[in-house]
């Protein structure tokens, strides 16, 4: 039996844990997201057809890439941190080393995103 | 600072649904990655060999369904790994989803009524998701 964490996301925001706890609640947020997404897939594959048109959305596109790229940026931080606990003690600079990653990575995907969608 | 240990026996750990999974968790996400490389480096290779767009090889690998033209219709035995790896990805994307799900789900349903009932309900959502993609990747194409 678990124990009872009535904490709603709100509240978890609130808490003073900076960039781990941050990261901890985006890492939940956006492996949602990858499971909603991963469920609009089986259904184009099932053949469900607005999907297909859901997938030409820009907006869409980018919620879709923020969630995977953080998420398995951040995942493979975890693993590393669980891998070896003794460099737990720099996780604080291994998140703005995720962040260096993660942003550079993200910001080019915005890019190719938007240029047909804007035009520039 | 000092950090506490966190090195406990195997012998102690108790290899429960939980253990394992968390495992699975993290080995899982290795699997992708070596999934999106593999697929990745085989989608640009057959579409060098092919001619055919690297972006057209990843759609019909991914939703064949959909798309009409198959760049590998050429190389049957390559397309049929191709739909494999899919398979295998769509796999472990699933397995990897599901527990993160039922993970959060634990953290907000604490009886053991209810994460029993989930812990069923993610199996079922897994075996619906892998009979689909088998039907979608293998079946239904056009």
């Amino acid at each position: 039996m678990g124990l009872e964490r009535n904490v709603n996301l709100f509240t978890a925001l609130q808490y003073k844990g900076q960039g781990p706890m941050l990261t901890y609640v985006l890492h939940r947020i956006a492996g949602v997201g990858l499971f909603t997404f991963f469920i609009t897939y089986i259904m184009a594959l099932a053949g469900v057809g607005f999907i297909n048109a859901l997938y030409q959305n820009w907006l869409f596109q980018l919620i879709v890439l923020f969630c995977a790229t953080f998420h398995a940026i951040n995942g493979m931080r975890i693993t590393i941190l669980d891998i070896w606990p003794h460099l737990q003690r720099y996780q604080h600079k291994a998140i703005r080393v995720e962040w260096a990653i993660f942003w550079p990575i993200y910001i080019i995907a915005v890019v190719i995103v938007l240029r047909p969608v804007f035009g520039f | 600072m000092t950090t506490a240990k966190r090195t406990l026996p195997l012998s102690k750990r108790g290899f429960n649904f939980e253990t394992i999974m968390w495992f699975f968790t993290r080995l899982s996400a290795f699997a992708m990655y070596a999934f999106m490389l593999a697929g990745v480096i085989g989608a640009l290779i057959v579409s060098a060999q092919t001619k055919s767009n690297f972006g057209d090889v990843l759609r019909w690998a991914l939703l064949p369904n959909v798309v009409t033209p198959n760049p590998l219709s050429g190389m049957p035995l390559i397309g049929i790994l191709a739909k494999l790896m899919v398979l295998g990805f769509i796999a472990i994307v699933a397995a990897h989803g599901v527990h993160g799900i039922l993970a959060i789900l634990d953290d907000y349903f604490t009886s053991d009524a209810a994460r029993g009932a989930f812990r069923k309900l993610i199996i079922v959502m897994f075996a619906i998701a892998i009979l689909i993609a088998i039907y979608g990747l293998f079946f239904a194409a056009k």
